[in-house]
């Protein structure tokens, strides 16, 4: 007498799949073929409800497909969105021109700007800040020296 | 050459006629294209495609003998073509038209209270995480009681590769039951 036979080998004998040997077996054993029948009736109310019973209805569930891709797609979404702001960074800092006034002269222009607009005699104070001459050139003190000497007037 | 479209045959006296045709197999047709689409409105677009190609074949001289295993393959087929086409209107979220919905009964069916909601979920969640190739094969023998031959005729397959559909098929489905115990 063979060992009695597996759940997959009785649902291959539903499935007409199974071998001379195990229908045999099946037919002289009382619990394969008591375990067959419990078979058959799992079959028969699987065709019931499919056959008379509505679908149960999924209330905005995304179908199957959809809900395959969305985790992908919300990766690409964050690496696209991550990409576009680095790109946008470095073109922001390409773009902008380094600073060519000296820090004085850009806080005596802001000093000017700042008077101006809030003089209450409308015309512009002025200016708090003092431009130190800037020195001289060689040129300049050349022509100084030779004057000195020659006794002419600078 | 003899396939299976020889069943197509030019002999239009000996046939029923269309409107007999309709009625006999509408209510079949529906079913089975709702199994296998998942959505009543596409189902019944389907049935009319495939009720049109029948009426066109019928007015051309070329109905089949069989017009009940005709009609399940165009309609599988359709179905098929349907779903292949459809990947754009399953993006959509999947919803019950107000037609569809069923009324609420202050008591439950009978067969429901003998099923119970929990199994029957399981069963048409399992259904629907079948392979397409294993609904088709599913339903056309279980639920149309068709022969495996049938089955193999109006899919295209072997009877071999129909059994092993239905006993992956069965034995998937099954698990879901087991879980539910």
């Amino acid at each position: 007498m063979t060992p009695c036979l597996s759940d997959d080998a009785l649902t291959r004998i539903h499935a007409d799949l199974g071998s001379i040997v195990e229908r045999a077996h099946l037919a002289g054993c009382p619990a394969c073929t008591a375990r067959s029948r419990r078979i058959r009736r799992d079959l028969e109310l699987i065709t019931a409800v499919l056959r008379d019973t509505p679908e149960p209805i999924a209330r905005h569930a995304p179908a199957r497909g959809s809900r395959r891709w969305l985790p992908a797609a919300v990766a690409l979404s964050a690496v696209a969105a991550v990409l576009l702001v680095r790109v946008e960074v470095a073109v922001w800092r390409a773009a902008t021109p380094p600073p060519s006034m000296p820090p004085q002269e850009v806080a005596a222009i802001l000093s000017d700007v700042s008077a101006s607009l809030f003089s209450l005699s409308g015309d512009p104070t002025p200016a708090t800040t003092v431009v130190e001459e800037s020195p001289l050139s060689l040129e300049a003190m050349a022509r100084d020296v030779d004057g000195t000497l020659t006794g002419a007037e600078p | 050459m003899r396939g299976p479209d020889s069943a197509v045959r030019r002999n239009v006296e000996s046939l029923p006629s269309p409107d007999l045709v309709v009625t006999a197999q509408y209510g079949r047709l529906r079913r089975l294209c709702r199994l296998l689409l998942g959505d009543a409105q596409e189902a019944e677009d389907v049935v009319q495609e495939v009720f049109l190609k029948a009426h066109e074949a019928a007015a051309v001289g070329r109905g089949p003998l069989d017009w009940g295993a005709w009609l399940t393959r165009v309609a599988v087929n359709a179905c098929r073509d349907r779903r292949r086409a459809g990947g754009w209107m399953r993006l959509r979220l999947r919803s019950t038209h107000v037609e569809d919905v069923p009324l609420v009964a202050d008591t439950p069916a009978p067969g429901d209270v003998a099923i119970g909601e929990d199994t029957r979920r399981r069963i048409w969640a399992a259904f629907r995480t079948l392979p397409r190739r294993q609904q088709e094969v599913f339903a056309l023998r279980y639920i149309e009681e068709r022969s495996t031959r049938d089955v193999a005729v109006t899919l295209g397959l072997s009877q071999g590769s129909v059994k092993r559909h239905l006993f992956r098929a069965l034995r998937h489905l099954r698990h879901s039951l087991q879980d539910a115990r």
